[in-house]
């Protein structure tokens, strides 16, 4: 059987999650340049809201949303609902021993710092996803 | 009826290695173990069908156990692997987080805390293989 032509290629899903505003219209900016379809979130109702509406492939958290460290477990329910995902963390701070040992048990495949730049970041997870992203893009704001 | 759990405990410290045995044992485990990473990786070549393995990382030498949980995760059907020290550090945590380690923790462990973690890990894991 041949696959009709005109038959669209769903893209490649991803959720950002940060409460700074400019944080995420930067990584969003960065994932569409590389195909994601990005949803963003700026706290922890709306990320689960898109956690039950979206299957994603890419997973960017902070590790503070609306305190210190909360993000951390938001990541963990990501690794648990899409074991697959590419699932990371971006820090305020430089990361320590125990902040690794939290990436480890929360499943979270890299910590980045908040500093690191968006592109940058995402080019880092596209190379670790093994793959480009496939080249068609939308974005979506949640 | 499900099929108990097997888990494979790695610590050149006898007394840690009892320890873990009688909880683990207590908890419905099968369990193996071994005092060194050589005897571990025998084992785990030679039958290497854990649903977990325990390791320490100071052993015969530095960050040893690593080569432990690197054997491990290779294993098919993957073993979920958890990695226990006194002395983490950078260097060591970050090896565990790129090879994919399900699990780090800091001696002294709070041991209810590390039954809940692998009870976890295994039935997700068990999960993951039944759906195959």
């Amino acid at each position: 059987m041949t696959p009709k032509p005109n038959m669209s290629v769903p893209s490649r899903m991803a959720l950002i999650v940060h409460s700074d505003m400019g944080a995420l219209s930067g990584l969003q900016t960065a994932l569409s340049a590389k195909g994601f379809t990005a949803i963003v979130a700026r706290d922890l109702p709306t990320a689960l809201l898109a956690i039950t509406h979206h299957y994603f492939e890419v997973a960017i958290v902070s590790s503070q949303l609306a305190e210190g460290g909360d993000g951390w477990p938001l990541a963990g329910v990501l690794h648990l609902v899409f074991p697959k995902a590419f699932v990371c963390v971006v820090s305020p701070v430089e990361p320590d021993v125990l902040t690794l040992q939290a990436a480890i048990n929360y499943g979270v495949r890299e910590v980045y710092r908040q500093s690191t730049p968006a592109p940058q970041v995402v080019d880092s997870i596209v190379k670790q996803l093994g793959s480009g992203a496939r080249s068609s893009s939308r974005t979506r704001v949640q | 009826m499900p099929q108990k759990r097997s888990v494979l405990l790695v610590d050149d410290e006898t007394s840690i290695l009892q320890t873990l045995r009688l909880v683990f044992e207590h908890e419905g485990y099968d369990v193996a173990t071994a005092q060194s990473s050589s005897e571990a990786l025998g084992l785990l070549g030679r039958n290497g069908n854990f649903d977990a393995v325990i390791t320490d990382l100071n052993m015969e030498e530095e960050d040893i156990g690593l080569e432990v949980a690197r054997a491990a995760l290779k294993a098919k059907p993957k073993p979920a692997v958890v990695i226990c020290t006194g002395f983490a550090s950078m260097s060591n945590s970050r090896t565990a987080l790129d090879l994919g380690v399900d699990y780090m923790a800091h001696k002294p462990v709070e041991l209810n805390d590390l039954i809940s973690a692998l009870n976890r890990l295994i039935a997700r894991h068990r999960d993951t293989e039944g759906r195959k």
